[in-house]
């Protein structure tokens, strides 16, 4: 099964539309959390919102995660060891309020694990291959830990 | 080591959630962590002391005043002597108000701002006692630090 999820602040149809229209065509499972989105899937099962327990128990259950580039669910992915594909929302296309999911995606392609599309095209390229796709291990453990250690000394000051 | 400090915790849902408790993960056994969160999705973990709070974003900039009122309350009855966010609009909220009870506040934009400071880290640059930024080229090495990242 694949998990498409776009986050809970905006719709993204263009996400949600090139996923569910590949998936028809290919007879693949998919479930979708589609937010206040317009569209709604033929194919895919999908729900607007989901609780984080059921966000997580649904990204556990998939093999392949596909998300807007939202932080929430790349970090969750990689912690979850799946491999997630991220297609930037664009600010020219009244998809966010600005463009830094734009400027995220050249960086987010470097992480293990994280594969990256701009646009449907992009994306179905991807999905053709999906079965390849591998998740990446787990990244930027010792950075995380100089934060937190640097914030705890913070915190003490 | 100085003593357990308690921290005052917020940021809105989603990715800067996410961030902030893997942050505060690492921080729990040495901290005492209070929560607050706009999310009703979200559902704490036992041990957890979570404030729901209401949801602003820069959409609905109205929704500063009663967030503003309900961080204010949690401040004052919590005398956190640490506040902590990840952004965004509920942090700038909880950073001011720190500033104003003398709270000691610390800022840490999110990873996701790669190119520039977040709009609302902009807001609470000046005003933060501690501001860190995930990526070194944002670092200025004086105020806006960079001391590594989430991931």
């Amino acid at each position: 099964m694949i998990f498409v999820a776009v986050g809970t602040q905006f719709p993204f149809d263009r996400l949600i539309r090139c996923v569910d229209e590949w998936a028809l065509a290919q007879g693949v499972e998919v479930v979708a959390q589609i937010a206040t989105g317009e569209y709604l899937p033929t194919h895919a099962r999908y729900e607007r919102f989901m609780t984080t327990e059921v966000f997580n128990q649904t990204l556990y259950t998939a093999s392949l995660i596909i998300s807007h580039a939202g932080m929430g669910n790349i970090i969750t992915a990689i912690e979850s060891s799946k491999p997630i594909i991220v297609m930037n929302r664009q600010y020219e296309l009244g998809e966010h309020r600005n463009n830094h999911q734009a400027d995220g995606l050249e960086w987010m392609a470097k992480l293990p694990g994280v594969y990256t599309a701009k646009t449907c095209e992009d994306l179905t390229a991807l999905l053709d291959q999906h079965e390849t796709l591998q998740a990446g291990g787990q990244v930027g453990i010792e950075r995380r830990q100089n934060l937190i250690n640097f914030i705890d000394q913070a915190i003490r000051a | 080591m100085t003593a357990k400090r308690k921290v005052f915790a917020i940021s809105s849902p989603g990715g800067h959630w996410i961030q902030l408790t893997r942050l505060c993960a690492g921080l729990e056994a040495e901290h005492e962590i209070v929560y607050a969160l706009p999310d009703k999705l979200f559902k704490p973990k036992r041990d957890q002391k979570i404030y729901s709070v209401i949801d602003v974003s820069a959409d609905d900039k109205w929704k500063l005043i009663p967030c503003a009122f309900q961080v204010g309350y949690i401040l004052l009855k919590e005398r956190p002597q640490v506040i902590l966010s990840t952004g965004a609009a509920p942090g700038v909220v909880a950073i001011l108000l720190g500033k104003l009870l003398r709270i000691r506040t610390i800022w840490i934009d999110s990873i996701a701002n790669v190119q520039k400071i977040s709009r609302s880290g902009e807001l609470v640059k000046n005003r933060a006692d501690v501001f860190l930024t995930q990526w070194e080229h944002l670092s200025d090495q004086q105020h806006v630090l960079f001391k590594g990242s989430v991931l």
